[in-house]
Protein backbone atom coordinates (compact mmCIF):
# COMPACT_ATOMS: atom_id res chain seq x y z
CA UNK A 1 0.00 0.00 0.00
CA UNK A 2 1.00 3.60 -0.33
CA UNK A 3 1.09 6.21 2.13
CA UNK A 4 1.33 9.48 2.29
CA UNK A 5 2.77 10.16 5.23
CA UNK A 6 4.91 7.29 6.94
CA UNK A 7 6.92 7.69 9.56
CA UNK A 8 9.57 5.50 11.59
CA UNK A 9 10.74 5.10 15.00
CA UNK A 10 9.41 9.22 15.68
CA UNK A 11 10.38 9.97 18.83
CA UNK A 12 10.43 13.02 20.94
CA UNK A 13 12.08 14.02 24.47
CA UNK A 14 11.83 17.19 26.36
CA UNK A 15 14.56 17.03 29.12
CA UNK A 16 14.98 13.62 28.42
CA UNK A 17 11.79 12.25 28.76
CA UNK A 18 10.33 10.65 26.00
CA UNK A 19 6.57 12.57 24.94
CA UNK A 20 6.27 10.57 21.36
CA UNK A 21 7.94 6.73 21.81
CA UNK A 22 9.12 5.22 18.52
CA UNK A 23 5.84 6.24 16.44
CA UNK A 24 5.37 4.62 13.48
CA UNK A 25 2.46 6.09 11.62
CA UNK A 26 1.16 5.13 7.98
CA UNK A 27 -1.42 6.69 6.55
CA UNK A 28 -2.92 5.57 3.29
CA UNK A 29 -3.09 8.02 0.51
CA UNK A 30 -7.02 9.49 -0.14
CA UNK A 31 -8.81 8.81 2.99
CA UNK A 32 -9.56 10.29 6.56
CA UNK A 33 -7.00 8.79 8.98
CA UNK A 34 -8.03 9.95 12.62
CA UNK A 35 -5.88 10.08 14.96
CA UNK A 36 -7.04 8.97 18.66
CA UNK A 37 -5.44 9.53 21.76
CA UNK A 38 -6.54 10.89 25.49
CA UNK A 39 -5.25 14.56 26.12
CA UNK A 40 -1.64 14.49 26.62
CA UNK A 41 -1.25 11.61 24.57
CA UNK A 42 0.99 12.95 22.35
CA UNK A 43 -1.09 13.64 19.40
CA UNK A 44 -0.41 17.36 19.14
CA UNK A 45 3.41 16.72 19.32
CA UNK A 46 3.45 14.19 16.69
CA UNK A 47 1.25 16.28 14.11
CA UNK A 48 3.76 19.03 15.02
CA UNK A 49 6.77 16.89 14.12
CA UNK A 50 5.58 16.07 10.77
CA UNK A 51 5.33 19.78 10.31
CA UNK A 52 8.69 20.18 11.36
CA UNK A 53 7.30 22.51 14.01
CA UNK A 54 8.95 21.26 16.55
CA UNK A 55 12.29 18.83 16.14
CA UNK A 56 12.46 15.52 15.97
CA UNK A 57 14.75 13.91 18.94
CA UNK A 58 15.14 10.00 17.09
CA UNK A 59 13.29 8.70 13.90
CA UNK A 60 12.31 10.02 10.39
CA UNK A 61 9.65 11.78 8.58
CA UNK A 62 8.67 11.11 4.96
CA UNK A 63 5.38 12.63 3.39
CA UNK A 64 4.28 11.99 0.04
CA UNK A 65 7.66 9.12 -0.24
CA UNK A 66 10.06 11.88 0.31
CA UNK A 67 12.04 11.86 3.39
CA UNK A 68 11.57 15.45 5.21
CA UNK A 69 14.56 17.08 5.98
CA UNK A 70 15.34 20.73 6.89
CA UNK A 71 15.99 21.22 3.41
CA UNK A 72 13.02 20.29 1.64
CA UNK A 73 10.84 20.92 4.23
CA UNK A 74 8.96 23.95 2.84
CA UNK A 75 8.71 22.17 -0.39
CA UNK A 76 7.17 19.61 0.65
CA UNK A 77 5.00 21.33 3.06
CA UNK A 78 3.73 23.40 0.07
CA UNK A 79 1.95 20.38 -0.88
CA UNK A 80 -0.26 20.54 2.23
CA UNK A 81 -2.81 22.69 4.59
CA UNK A 82 -2.21 22.15 7.85
CA UNK A 83 -4.53 23.57 11.39
CA UNK A 84 -3.16 22.98 14.25
CA UNK A 85 -4.31 23.63 18.19
CA UNK A 86 -6.12 26.71 17.50
CA UNK A 87 -6.64 28.79 14.78
CA UNK A 88 -4.37 31.22 13.62
CA UNK A 89 -5.15 34.29 12.53
CA UNK A 90 -4.54 38.36 12.21
CA UNK A 91 -7.41 39.74 14.24
CA UNK A 92 -6.92 43.43 12.68
CA UNK A 93 -7.55 42.07 9.26
CA UNK A 94 -10.42 40.66 7.73
CA UNK A 95 -11.01 37.05 7.07
CA UNK A 96 -10.39 37.34 3.11
CA UNK A 97 -7.14 39.67 4.00
CA UNK A 98 -5.86 36.70 6.18
CA UNK A 99 -6.85 34.27 2.92
CA UNK A 100 -4.50 36.52 1.27
CA UNK A 101 -1.77 36.56 3.47
CA UNK A 102 -1.90 32.75 3.17
CA UNK A 103 -2.52 32.53 -0.60
CA UNK A 104 0.77 34.69 -1.07
CA UNK A 105 2.90 32.40 0.54
CA UNK A 106 1.74 29.30 -1.00
CA UNK A 107 2.11 31.29 -4.65
CA UNK A 108 -1.64 29.66 -5.71
CA UNK A 109 -4.26 31.77 -7.53
CA UNK A 110 -6.38 34.27 -5.86
CA UNK A 111 -9.42 32.52 -6.81
CA UNK A 112 -9.16 29.72 -4.87
CA UNK A 113 -9.71 32.51 -1.89
CA UNK A 114 -13.92 32.64 -3.23
CA UNK A 115 -13.57 28.46 -3.12
CA UNK A 116 -12.36 27.87 -0.11
CA UNK A 117 -14.84 30.10 1.62
CA UNK A 118 -17.94 28.77 -0.50
CA UNK A 119 -16.42 25.60 1.02
CA UNK A 120 -16.35 26.60 4.62
CA UNK A 121 -19.36 28.55 4.12
CA UNK A 122 -17.64 31.56 5.33
CA UNK A 123 -18.88 34.46 2.05
CA UNK A 124 -20.77 36.32 3.75
CA UNK A 125 -18.11 36.95 6.91
CA UNK A 126 -15.33 37.49 5.16
CA UNK A 127 -15.25 41.32 5.09
CA UNK A 128 -15.75 40.99 8.98
CA UNK A 129 -12.42 41.36 11.32
CA UNK A 130 -11.29 38.20 12.38
CA UNK A 131 -11.76 39.52 16.29
CA UNK A 132 -15.08 39.94 15.90
CA UNK A 133 -15.66 36.40 14.97
CA UNK A 134 -16.86 33.75 16.99
CA UNK A 135 -14.24 30.44 18.03
CA UNK A 136 -16.33 28.42 15.45
CA UNK A 137 -16.01 31.37 12.87
CA UNK A 138 -11.92 31.47 13.63
CA UNK A 139 -12.17 27.41 13.40
CA UNK A 140 -13.63 27.59 9.79
CA UNK A 141 -11.31 30.52 8.73
CA UNK A 142 -8.47 28.05 9.98
CA UNK A 143 -9.83 25.62 7.55
CA UNK A 144 -10.10 27.63 5.23
CA UNK A 145 -6.49 28.86 5.08
CA UNK A 146 -5.08 25.10 5.52
CA UNK A 147 -7.55 24.22 2.22
CA UNK A 148 -5.99 27.06 0.09
CA UNK A 149 -3.75 25.17 -2.74
CA UNK A 150 -6.01 22.05 -2.72
CA UNK A 151 -3.11 20.46 -0.71
CA UNK A 152 -2.91 16.56 -1.30
CA UNK A 153 -2.09 16.31 2.36
CA UNK A 154 -4.38 18.02 5.35
CA UNK A 155 -3.08 17.90 8.90
CA UNK A 156 -6.18 18.71 11.33
CA UNK A 157 -5.33 18.87 14.82
CA UNK A 158 -9.20 18.63 16.95
CA UNK A 159 -11.03 21.30 14.24
CA UNK A 160 -14.06 20.50 15.55
CA UNK A 161 -12.92 22.22 19.06
CA UNK A 162 -14.96 25.15 20.24
CA UNK A 163 -18.01 24.51 17.73
CA UNK A 164 -21.56 24.45 18.27
CA UNK A 165 -23.16 20.80 17.34
CA UNK A 166 -24.19 22.58 14.05
CA UNK A 167 -20.77 23.73 13.06
CA UNK A 168 -18.99 20.06 14.04
CA UNK A 169 -21.46 18.00 12.36
CA UNK A 170 -20.64 20.45 9.17
CA UNK A 171 -17.46 19.62 9.66
CA UNK A 172 -17.37 16.29 10.02
CA UNK A 173 -19.21 16.07 6.51
CA UNK A 174 -16.62 18.63 4.67
CA UNK A 175 -13.50 16.27 6.30
CA UNK A 176 -15.60 13.41 4.79
CA UNK A 177 -16.06 14.78 1.42
CA UNK A 178 -12.58 15.74 1.19
CA UNK A 179 -10.63 12.61 -0.07
CA UNK A 180 -13.31 11.70 -2.51
CA UNK A 181 -14.48 15.30 -3.77
CA UNK A 182 -10.32 16.84 -4.34
CA UNK A 183 -8.36 13.31 -3.61
CA UNK A 184 -7.12 14.46 -0.69
CA UNK A 185 -5.88 12.67 2.58
CA UNK A 186 -6.93 14.25 5.93
CA UNK A 187 -5.11 13.38 9.37
CA UNK A 188 -7.46 14.64 11.66
CA UNK A 189 -6.53 13.73 15.33
CA UNK A 190 -9.39 13.98 18.29
CA UNK A 191 -9.86 12.38 21.38
CA UNK A 192 -13.53 11.36 20.51
CA UNK A 193 -14.10 7.56 19.62
CA UNK A 194 -17.92 8.95 18.44
CA UNK A 195 -16.29 11.20 16.10
CA UNK A 196 -14.11 9.24 14.68
CA UNK A 197 -16.62 6.51 13.88
CA UNK A 198 -18.20 9.12 11.96
CA UNK A 199 -15.08 10.52 9.79
CA UNK A 200 -12.38 7.88 9.85
CA UNK A 201 -11.70 5.22 7.04
CA UNK A 202 -8.05 4.51 9.26
CA UNK A 203 -6.98 5.15 12.45
CA UNK A 204 -4.15 5.36 14.70
CA UNK A 205 -4.49 5.14 18.50
CA UNK A 206 -1.41 7.34 21.07
CA UNK A 207 -1.50 6.34 24.39
CA UNK A 208 1.77 8.08 26.74
CA UNK A 209 3.24 8.31 23.59
CA UNK A 210 3.13 4.94 21.89
CA UNK A 211 0.98 3.84 18.93
CA UNK A 212 -0.72 0.93 20.24
CA UNK A 213 -3.08 0.38 17.38
CA UNK A 214 -3.45 1.50 13.91
CA UNK A 215 -5.89 -0.37 11.57
CA UNK A 216 -8.90 0.15 9.16
CA UNK A 217 -12.10 1.95 11.49
CA UNK A 218 -13.38 -1.92 11.04
CA UNK A 219 -10.71 -3.41 12.74
CA UNK A 220 -11.15 -1.32 15.95
CA UNK A 221 -15.11 -2.04 15.74
CA UNK A 222 -13.83 -5.54 16.95
CA UNK A 223 -12.10 -4.46 19.80
CA UNK A 224 -14.88 -1.65 20.79
CA UNK A 225 -18.12 -3.69 20.01
CA UNK A 226 -21.03 -2.38 22.04
CA UNK A 227 -21.92 -4.31 24.64
CA UNK A 228 -25.34 -4.97 26.27
CA UNK A 229 -26.77 -3.31 29.60
CA UNK A 230 -29.58 -4.58 31.59
CA UNK A 231 -31.13 -3.26 34.83
CA UNK A 232 -33.46 -5.89 36.42
CA UNK A 233 -35.59 -6.15 40.24
CA UNK A 234 -33.65 -9.27 41.06
CA UNK A 235 -30.11 -9.72 39.97
CA UNK A 236 -29.93 -12.75 42.10
CA UNK A 237 -32.35 -14.64 39.25
CA UNK A 238 -30.79 -12.75 36.42
CA UNK A 239 -27.07 -13.74 37.27
CA UNK A 240 -28.29 -17.44 37.75
CA UNK A 241 -30.15 -17.60 34.55
CA UNK A 242 -27.34 -16.04 32.35
CA UNK A 243 -24.87 -18.92 34.02
CA UNK A 244 -27.14 -21.19 33.12
CA UNK A 245 -27.16 -19.64 29.27
CA UNK A 246 -23.69 -19.60 29.47
CA UNK A 247 -23.71 -15.76 28.56
CA UNK A 248 -20.21 -13.86 30.77
CA UNK A 249 -21.64 -10.85 32.62
CA UNK A 250 -20.13 -8.59 34.47
CA UNK A 251 -21.69 -6.09 37.36
CA UNK A 252 -21.23 -2.46 36.39
CA UNK A 253 -22.78 0.54 38.37
CA UNK A 254 -26.00 -1.52 39.37
CA UNK A 255 -26.52 -2.79 35.59
CA UNK A 256 -25.50 -5.89 34.44
CA UNK A 257 -22.99 -5.55 31.11
CA UNK A 258 -23.10 -8.73 28.71
CA UNK A 259 -21.42 -9.04 25.14
CA UNK A 260 -23.32 -7.62 22.45
CA UNK A 261 -26.07 -11.41 20.50
CA UNK A 262 -27.36 -10.98 17.60
CA UNK A 263 -31.27 -9.29 18.01
CA UNK A 264 -33.20 -12.82 18.37
CA UNK A 265 -30.32 -14.25 20.63
CA UNK A 266 -31.00 -10.92 22.60
CA UNK A 267 -34.80 -11.49 22.32
CA UNK A 268 -34.68 -15.50 23.47
CA UNK A 269 -32.73 -14.00 26.53
CA UNK A 270 -34.95 -11.46 28.16
CA UNK A 271 -37.35 -13.14 27.54
CA UNK A 272 -36.08 -16.21 29.76
CA UNK A 273 -35.14 -13.66 31.97
CA UNK A 274 -38.63 -12.44 32.60
CA UNK A 275 -40.23 -16.03 32.38
CA UNK A 276 -37.09 -16.57 35.57
CA UNK A 277 -38.91 -13.71 37.42
CA UNK A 278 -35.87 -11.29 36.74
CA UNK A 279 -37.80 -8.51 35.97
CA UNK A 280 -36.36 -6.58 33.41
CA UNK A 281 -36.83 -2.94 33.14
CA UNK A 282 -34.46 -1.45 31.14
CA UNK A 283 -32.10 -3.04 27.98
CA UNK A 284 -29.60 -0.49 26.95
CA UNK A 285 -26.83 -1.15 24.37
CA UNK A 286 -23.91 0.59 25.48
CA UNK A 287 -20.90 1.65 23.53
CA UNK A 288 -17.14 0.83 24.95
CA UNK A 289 -15.80 4.10 25.64
CA UNK A 290 -12.24 5.04 24.32
CA UNK A 291 -11.28 4.23 27.78
CA UNK A 292 -12.66 0.82 27.76
CA UNK A 293 -10.64 0.05 23.93
CA UNK A 294 -7.34 1.00 25.68
CA UNK A 295 -8.22 -1.68 28.30
CA UNK A 296 -8.61 -4.10 25.70
CA UNK A 297 -6.09 -2.77 23.58
CA UNK A 298 -3.42 -2.42 26.17
CA UNK A 299 -4.74 -5.07 28.81
CA UNK A 300 -4.32 -1.96 31.53
CA UNK A 301 -6.48 1.48 32.29
CA UNK A 302 -5.50 4.36 30.34
CA UNK A 303 -6.68 7.68 31.65
CA UNK A 304 -8.24 9.94 29.73
CA UNK B 1 11.11 36.06 -1.74
CA UNK B 2 9.40 39.15 -2.43
CA UNK B 3 6.03 37.24 -1.39
CA UNK B 4 7.37 36.77 1.55
CA UNK B 5 8.28 40.22 2.06
CA UNK B 6 5.37 41.24 0.50
CA UNK B 7 2.91 39.96 3.01
CA UNK B 8 4.42 40.91 5.76
CA UNK B 9 3.02 44.37 4.79
CA UNK B 10 -0.04 42.82 4.08
CA UNK B 11 0.10 41.85 7.75
CA UNK B 12 0.16 45.26 9.10
CA UNK B 13 -2.45 46.89 7.37
CA UNK B 14 -5.27 49.07 9.32
CA UNK B 15 -2.33 49.39 11.99
CA UNK B 16 -0.92 52.68 11.33
CA UNK B 17 2.34 51.97 12.44
CA UNK B 18 3.69 54.96 10.01
CA UNK B 19 2.26 57.00 12.69
CA UNK B 20 4.74 56.14 15.12
CA UNK B 21 7.88 57.69 13.62
CA UNK B 22 6.00 60.72 12.18
CA UNK B 23 5.05 61.38 15.84
CA UNK B 24 8.53 61.05 17.05
CA UNK B 25 9.83 62.90 14.06
CA UNK B 26 7.28 65.80 14.98
CA UNK B 27 8.28 65.61 18.21
CA UNK B 28 12.29 65.80 17.84
CA UNK B 29 11.81 68.48 15.10
CA UNK B 30 9.73 70.36 18.02
CA UNK B 31 12.25 69.64 20.32
CA UNK B 32 15.08 71.12 18.21
CA UNK B 33 13.38 73.98 17.65
CA UNK B 34 13.27 74.92 21.32
CA UNK B 35 16.91 74.00 21.47
CA UNK B 36 17.41 76.58 18.96
CA UNK B 37 14.98 79.01 20.30
CA UNK B 38 17.15 79.02 23.77
CA UNK B 39 20.36 79.15 22.74
CA UNK B 40 21.91 82.24 20.72
CA UNK B 41 23.22 81.52 17.59
CA UNK B 42 25.89 84.23 17.31
CA UNK B 43 28.54 81.70 15.96
CA UNK B 44 25.87 80.18 12.58
CA UNK B 45 29.30 78.84 11.69
CA UNK B 46 29.33 76.38 14.42
CA UNK B 47 25.20 75.61 13.18
CA UNK B 48 25.44 72.62 11.65
CA UNK B 49 27.67 70.97 14.59
CA UNK B 50 25.41 72.17 17.33
CA UNK B 51 22.62 70.61 15.40
CA UNK B 52 24.28 66.96 14.62
CA UNK B 53 25.23 66.83 18.32
CA UNK B 54 21.48 68.19 19.47
CA UNK B 55 20.07 65.33 16.72
CA UNK B 56 22.43 62.67 18.59
CA UNK B 57 21.49 63.28 21.75
CA UNK B 58 17.76 63.55 21.04
CA UNK B 59 17.82 60.12 18.96
CA UNK B 60 19.51 58.41 22.19
CA UNK B 61 16.81 59.54 24.11
CA UNK B 62 13.88 58.79 21.57
CA UNK B 63 15.00 56.52 19.12
CA UNK B 64 15.01 53.26 22.07
CA UNK B 65 11.44 53.98 22.67
CA UNK B 66 10.29 54.57 19.39
CA UNK B 67 12.20 50.93 18.50
CA UNK B 68 10.93 49.27 21.22
CA UNK B 69 7.26 50.57 19.85
CA UNK B 70 7.94 49.83 16.22
CA UNK B 71 8.98 46.29 17.46
CA UNK B 72 5.96 45.31 19.49
CA UNK B 73 3.58 46.75 16.53
CA UNK B 74 5.30 44.68 14.14
CA UNK B 75 5.51 41.33 16.06
CA UNK B 76 2.84 41.15 18.48
CA UNK B 77 0.49 40.37 15.47
CA UNK B 78 2.02 36.84 15.17
CA UNK B 79 1.69 36.40 19.17
CA UNK B 80 -1.81 38.02 19.37
CA UNK B 81 -3.31 35.26 16.55
CA UNK B 82 -0.98 32.44 17.47
CA UNK B 83 0.01 32.52 13.42
CA UNK B 84 4.03 31.22 13.81
CA UNK B 85 2.88 27.62 13.77
CA UNK B 86 1.20 28.36 10.44
CA UNK B 87 3.48 30.81 8.92
CA UNK B 88 6.43 28.09 9.72
CA UNK B 89 4.49 25.63 7.79
CA UNK B 90 5.10 27.61 4.53
CA UNK B 91 8.05 29.83 5.18
CA UNK B 92 11.49 29.08 6.90
CA UNK B 93 12.00 30.30 10.33
CA UNK B 94 15.28 32.15 9.16
CA UNK B 95 13.17 33.70 6.53
CA UNK B 96 10.63 35.10 8.26
CA UNK B 97 13.10 36.24 11.07
CA UNK B 98 14.79 38.41 8.05
CA UNK B 99 11.45 39.66 6.58
CA UNK B 100 10.11 40.71 10.09
CA UNK B 101 13.52 42.81 10.82
CA UNK B 102 13.71 43.94 6.93
CA UNK B 103 10.32 45.29 7.92
CA UNK B 104 10.95 47.61 11.16
CA UNK B 105 14.94 48.55 9.08
CA UNK B 106 12.60 50.01 6.68
CA UNK B 107 10.66 52.07 8.77
CA UNK B 108 13.70 52.73 10.60
CA UNK B 109 15.72 54.29 7.19
CA UNK B 110 12.94 56.10 6.24
CA UNK B 111 12.91 58.00 9.67
CA UNK B 112 16.64 58.51 9.40
CA UNK B 113 16.56 59.94 6.00
CA UNK B 114 13.26 61.94 7.15
CA UNK B 115 16.08 63.69 9.80
CA UNK B 116 18.65 63.99 7.18
CA UNK B 117 16.21 65.79 5.74
CA UNK B 118 14.39 67.71 8.29
CA UNK B 119 18.25 68.74 9.43
CA UNK B 120 18.48 70.38 6.00
CA UNK B 121 15.56 71.95 6.46
CA UNK B 122 16.38 73.26 9.80
CA UNK B 123 20.18 74.65 8.88
CA UNK B 124 18.65 76.40 6.00
CA UNK B 125 15.43 78.15 8.30
CA UNK B 126 18.67 79.58 11.08
CA UNK B 127 20.60 80.32 7.96
CA UNK B 128 23.56 78.08 9.07
CA UNK B 129 26.79 78.98 7.00
CA UNK B 130 28.35 76.40 5.45
CA UNK B 131 27.24 72.80 4.40
CA UNK B 132 27.09 69.57 5.61
CA UNK B 133 30.32 67.73 4.87
CA UNK B 134 30.31 64.09 3.68
CA UNK B 135 32.31 63.20 6.80
CA UNK B 136 29.64 64.71 9.30
CA UNK B 137 26.94 63.05 6.97
CA UNK B 138 28.41 59.65 7.19
CA UNK B 139 29.45 59.80 10.75
CA UNK B 140 25.94 60.43 11.46
CA UNK B 141 24.53 57.86 9.06
CA UNK B 142 26.78 55.74 11.44
CA UNK B 143 25.61 56.83 14.75
CA UNK B 144 22.14 57.35 14.07
CA UNK B 145 21.54 54.66 11.72
CA UNK B 146 23.89 51.66 12.35
CA UNK B 147 23.39 51.70 16.55
CA UNK B 148 19.43 52.14 15.80
CA UNK B 149 19.45 48.95 13.94
CA UNK B 150 21.35 47.47 16.41
CA UNK B 151 18.77 48.58 19.20
CA UNK B 152 16.03 47.34 16.89
CA UNK B 153 17.16 43.81 16.34
CA UNK B 154 17.20 44.12 19.89
CA UNK B 155 13.91 45.32 20.50
CA UNK B 156 12.30 42.37 17.56
CA UNK B 157 14.54 39.92 19.79
CA UNK B 158 12.45 40.95 22.78
CA UNK B 159 8.91 41.25 21.07
CA UNK B 160 9.24 37.25 19.37
CA UNK B 161 9.81 35.92 22.58
CA UNK B 162 7.09 38.12 24.60
CA UNK B 163 3.98 37.33 25.13
CA UNK B 164 3.17 40.97 27.13
CA UNK B 165 4.66 43.26 24.93
CA UNK B 166 5.12 45.59 28.75
CA UNK B 167 8.53 44.02 28.72
CA UNK B 168 10.57 44.74 25.71
CA UNK B 169 8.64 48.25 26.31
CA UNK B 170 10.05 48.45 29.56
CA UNK B 171 13.37 47.93 28.01
CA UNK B 172 13.13 50.06 25.78
CA UNK B 173 12.96 53.27 27.90
CA UNK B 174 15.00 52.07 30.49
CA UNK B 175 17.60 52.03 27.74
CA UNK B 176 17.12 55.34 26.76
CA UNK B 177 17.60 56.72 30.15
CA UNK B 178 20.82 54.39 30.25
CA UNK B 179 22.02 55.79 27.00
CA UNK B 180 21.48 59.12 28.46
CA UNK B 181 23.34 58.79 30.97
CA UNK B 182 26.47 57.12 29.05
CA UNK B 183 26.43 60.84 27.63
CA UNK B 184 27.52 62.45 31.19
CA UNK B 185 29.29 59.26 32.56
CA UNK B 186 32.16 58.30 30.74
CA UNK B 187 33.68 55.12 31.04
CA UNK B 188 34.44 51.60 30.03
CA UNK B 189 31.38 49.88 31.34
CA UNK B 190 29.22 51.53 28.49
CA UNK B 191 31.42 48.86 25.95
CA UNK B 192 28.57 46.63 26.03
CA UNK B 193 25.82 48.60 26.89
CA UNK B 194 24.07 48.75 22.79
CA UNK B 195 22.17 52.40 23.81
CA UNK B 196 25.51 54.13 24.97
CA UNK B 197 26.44 53.51 21.25
CA UNK B 198 24.75 56.77 20.27
CA UNK B 199 27.36 58.64 22.67
CA UNK B 200 30.71 56.45 22.06
CA UNK B 201 29.92 56.89 18.23
CA UNK B 202 29.68 60.15 18.95
CA UNK B 203 31.86 62.82 16.57
CA UNK B 204 31.24 66.35 18.02
CA UNK B 205 33.39 67.79 20.93
CA UNK B 206 32.24 70.99 22.71
CA UNK B 207 34.19 73.69 24.70
CA UNK B 208 32.79 75.78 27.39
CA UNK B 209 33.75 79.03 27.91
CA UNK B 210 32.92 80.07 31.20
CA UNK B 211 33.95 83.79 30.79
CA UNK B 212 32.00 84.26 27.57
CA UNK B 213 29.21 81.52 28.31
CA UNK B 214 29.48 80.82 24.85
CA UNK B 215 29.85 76.50 23.92
CA UNK B 216 32.19 75.67 20.67
CA UNK B 217 31.68 72.82 18.71
CA UNK B 218 34.36 71.33 16.35
CA UNK B 219 34.97 67.85 15.22
CA UNK B 220 36.53 64.87 16.88
CA UNK B 221 37.42 61.58 15.45
CA UNK B 222 35.23 58.77 15.94
CA UNK B 223 36.22 56.24 18.48
CA UNK B 224 37.56 53.14 16.26
CA UNK B 225 37.61 50.90 18.79
CA UNK B 226 33.80 51.15 19.72
CA UNK B 227 33.13 51.55 15.86
CA UNK B 228 34.93 48.30 15.50
CA UNK B 229 33.22 46.49 18.19
CA UNK B 230 29.69 47.76 17.58
CA UNK B 231 30.32 46.84 13.73
CA UNK B 232 31.19 42.99 14.74
CA UNK B 233 28.41 42.85 17.68
CA UNK B 234 25.86 44.23 15.19
CA UNK B 235 26.35 41.16 12.54
CA UNK B 236 27.23 38.74 15.20
CA UNK B 237 23.72 39.45 17.21
CA UNK B 238 22.02 38.82 14.16
CA UNK B 239 23.79 35.53 13.50
CA UNK B 240 22.70 34.58 17.44
CA UNK B 241 18.97 35.92 17.11
CA UNK B 242 18.30 34.50 13.81
CA UNK B 243 19.58 31.09 14.92
CA UNK B 244 17.34 31.56 18.46
CA UNK B 245 14.66 32.32 16.89
CA UNK B 246 14.69 29.24 14.65
CA UNK B 247 15.65 26.86 16.82
CA UNK B 248 12.96 28.37 19.92
CA UNK B 249 10.09 29.71 17.62
CA UNK B 250 7.31 30.88 19.72
CA UNK B 251 4.44 28.97 19.31
CA UNK B 252 6.17 25.63 17.74
CA UNK B 253 7.68 24.09 20.84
Amino acid sequence: MEYIVETRGLTKRYSGKEVVKDVDLKVPRSCVYGFMGPNGAGKSTTLKMLLGLIHISDGQVAIGGEKVNRKNRIAILKSTGSLIESPSYYGHLTGRENLEIVQTLKKVSGKEIDQVLKLVRMEEQQNKKVREYSLGMKQRLGLAEALLGNPSLLILDEPTNGLDPAGIQEIRELIRELPRRMGMTVLVSSHLLGEMDQMADYVGIINHGQLIFQDKLEALHEHSRDNLRLRVMNQTAALHILKREGISCALKEGDLELPRLADDETAQLIGRLCEGGAGVYRVEEKQKSLEEIFLSLTGRRGSL
Amino acid sequence: MLGEWKTEWMKVRHRKIALIPAAFLLFTFLWLSWAAGSVHMESAEDGWLWLLMCLGLVNTILVPTMAAMLASRLCDVELKGNTLKLLCTMERKGRLFDMKLLTGASYLSVYVAAELVMMVAFGRMHHFAGEITLRLLVCFLLQSGLVSLGVLLLQMMLSLFSANQILPLAVGLAGSFLGLFSWFMQSPFWRPVVWAYYNLLGYIGQDWDVESRIVSYYEVPMDRQALIIFLIALPVGYVLGRRLFIRRTPGCG
